[in-house]
C-alpha cells in the first residue's frame, strides 16, 4: 500500500522524514536521497556560550544549506507545555532563533511536562486528562499559534507511570484539544505500543475514538525491553508491527497524514550504523511512498 | 486534586524514596507502589548516562572503570536540578567531580571541564595539577581502554587555553618542559 485516499477520493503520497542533529555529514549524505523532511530539535542543536544557551552556528549553517534540498520541521522537547506554573521560556528563545534563520514547514512539541515549579523531573510525564489541564494547554496552544504563524502540532507521549483517572479518555482529550485550538497532531505509534505493552493500553479502541483526520505527522521508532518494560529510547530499527500500525493510521487518516518520521537518537547511530539507518528509510519509503 | 498538587506530588515521588503516608491520595499511593516508578527512575539514570558518555567521555570512562558510574550519576541526579538541555549536563557533572576525593578522578574532571569550556569559547587560561603522568592516562581514557593501575607518579600540570594548539599542553614540573 503506497498511497492514502483523501476525503474526496483522490490519492496522496505520504512523505518520509528522519531526525538529524547536525555534524554528521556522512549520515546526512545517506539519508537525503531517501527523505522529504528532516526533523530538527532546537534543544539538541544548542550549545552553551558564556552560560547562555544558543543554537550552534555551525549546525544552523548546515541547516540553511540543507533547507535548499529538503523540507525542515522543528520538533521541540523542552517546552514543557503542561507544567502548571508555566512553560520554559528558554525553548522559545531557541525556536525564535531557529525560525529566524531556517525555513521551517511547521513546528511541534510533546503533550507533557518535564518540570514542576522549575524543578526538572529528568523525564517527561503525561498530563492528567482533566478539564483543568485541557483548559490550560488549550490557552497555551492558542498563544503559540498567535506568536508563530506556522502550523503547530502536539504529540502523544509515552506514559511512564500509571495514568491518572481524569475526565477524558486519551483520545477524547486529544480530540477536544484539536477542536478547541485547531492545532494538529503527531501520532507516535511506537509510544502507543509502549503504552500497550507496559500498561495494557487499548490501541484499537484509542484509534476508533481518535479523530484520525487531525493527524498530520506520524512517528515510528523502536527501543529496548528492560525489566519487562518497553522503553521509549529510539535506539533500534522499527519493528514490522510498528510500521503496520503506522500504515493503518495513514490509511484511516483520509489524507491528513503528510509525513512519517523515523526517529533515532544520535547516540544510537554508531550501534545501528549509517547503512542500517539508510536501509530503514528505504524500507519506509517503499512502504509509504511507492 | 488540582493540577499543581498532582504535579508536585509526582515530583516528590520521583525525588524521594520515602514511604508515602497512608492517608495520601489513592492515585499517588498507586504510583508509589508501582514498578513503573522504579523503572522510570532507572530511565532517568539511563538518559543521563547516555548523555554523559557522549559529552564527558574521559571522566565517564574512568568512573566506569572504577565501578563508580552508577553511584556517581545517581548522586548527581539527586543533588542537582538538572536542566533538560544536554549541553549543560556535562559541565554541572564535571564541576561536581572536580573536588572528588580520588585525585585522579578530580584531575580528569577538572581537565575535561576546562577543555569543554575552552571549546565553547571561554577565553580563560586554566591549569590542572596532576600527581601522575597524564599522557598515558588520557590516551587510555580517550580510547576507552583500561587505565594502568601503576601510573608514573610525578608532578605535572595541564594548561588549557584557546591559545594553545589543540587546546592544551602537558607540562612536567620536574624538567619544566612541555611534554605534549
Amino acid at each position: 500500500m503506497a498511497q492514502t485516499s483523501t476525503r474526496n477520493g483522490t490519492s496522496k503520497f505520504v512523505a518520509i522524514g528522519a531526525t538529524y542533529e547536525g555534524r554528521d555529514p556522512r549520515l546526512l549524505e545517506r539519508m537525503l536521497p531517501l527523505v522529504d523532511y528532516i526533523e530538527v530539535t532546537p534543544e539538541t542543536i544548542a550549545e552553551v556560550h558564556d552560560n547562555q544557551i544558543t543554537l550552534s552556528n555551525e549546525i544552523i549553517t548546515e541547516l540553511k544549506i540543507l533547507g535548499k534540498e529538503t523540507k525542515i520541521v522543528a520538533h521541540g522537547v523542552g517546552l514543557s507545555i503542561g507544567s502548571h506554573e508555566g512553560w520554559s521560556p528558554t525553548y522559545f528563545h531557541l525556536l525564535d532563533a531557529l525560525l529566524e534563520q531556517v525555513d521551517v514547514a511547521w513546528h511541534s512539541e510533546h503533550l507533557g511536562y518535564t518540570k514542576v515549579d522549575d524543578q526538572h523531573l529528568g523525564i517527561m510525564l503525561a498530563l492528567p486528562k482533566t478539564e483543568e489541564a485541557l483548559d490550560m494547554v488549550c490557552e497555551r496552544v492558542i498563544k503559540i499559534q498567535e506568536r508563530y504563524k506556522l502550523p503547530f502540532l502536539l504529540e502523544n507521549i509515552v506514559h511512564v507511570i500509571p495514568d491518572y483517572p481524569g475526565d477524558f479518555s486519551e483520545a477524547q482529550f486529544l480530540n477536544a484539544l484539536v477542536n478547541r485550538t485547531g492545532c494538529g497532531l503527531i501520532l507516535d505509534v511506537y509510544n502507543l505500543q509502549c503504552d500497550a505493552h507496559n500498561h495494557g493500553f487499548d490501541i484499537p479502541n484509542f484509534l476508533d475514538e481518535l479523530q484520525l483526520t487531525n493527524v498530520r505527522e506520524l512517528h515510528v521508532a523502536c527501543g529496548v525491553e528492560h525489566n519487562g518494560f518497553l522503553l521509549d529510547v529510539h535506539s533500534q530499527l522499527t519493528r514490522s508491527s510498528t510500521v503496520q500500525l503506522a500504515r493503518d493510521v495513514v490509511r484511516r487518516s483520509e489524507g491528513s497524514a503528510e509525513v512519517v518520521v523515523y526517529e533515532f537518537m544520535p547516540e544510537a547511530v554508531p550501534g545501528l550504523g549509517r547503512d542500517a539507518i539508510a536501509g530503514e528509510l528505504g524500507r519506509l519509503r517503499l512502504t509509504f511512498r511507492n | 486534586m488540582n493540577l499543581a498538587t498532582h504535579q508536585r506530588k509526582l515530583l516528590a515521588l520521583f525525588r524521594s524514596n520515602d514511604e508515602v503516608p497512608p492517608d495520601e491520595d489513592a492515585y499517588i499511593q498507586r504510583v508509589a507502589r508501582s514498578k513503573d516508578l522504579e523503572e522510570a527512575r532507572g530511565n532517568i539514570l539511563l538518559w543521563r548516562v547516555w548523555v554523559l558518555e557522549r559529552t564527558a567521555p574521559l571522566t565517564f570512562n574512568l568512573l566506569k572503570q572504577r565501578n563508580l558510574l552508577q553511584e556517581t550519576v545517581s548522586a548527581f541526579i539527586r543533588g542537582h536540578n538538572i536542566s533538560p538541555f544536554r549541553e549543560t549536563q556535562a559541565p554541572a557533572f564535571l564541576e561536581g567531580l572536580s573536588g572528588h576525593q580520588e585525585n585522579l578522578i578530580a584531575s580528569v574532571a577538572q581537565f575535561e571541564l576546562a577543555l569543554l569550556m575552552v571549546k565553547q569559547g571561554d577565553c580563560g587560561f586554566y591549569v590542572v595539577r596532576w600527581h601522575v603522568d597524564p599522557l598515558r592516562i588520557l590516551n587510555s581514557l580517550a580510547r576507552g581502554s583500561p587505565v594502568e593501575d601503576e601510573a608514573h607518579e610525578g608532578a605535572y600540570e595541564i594548561h588549557i587555553s584557546q591559545e594553545l594548539p589543540s587546546g592544551f599542553r602537558i607540562v612536567s614540573l620536574h624538567d619544566k618542559g612541555a611534554c605534549a
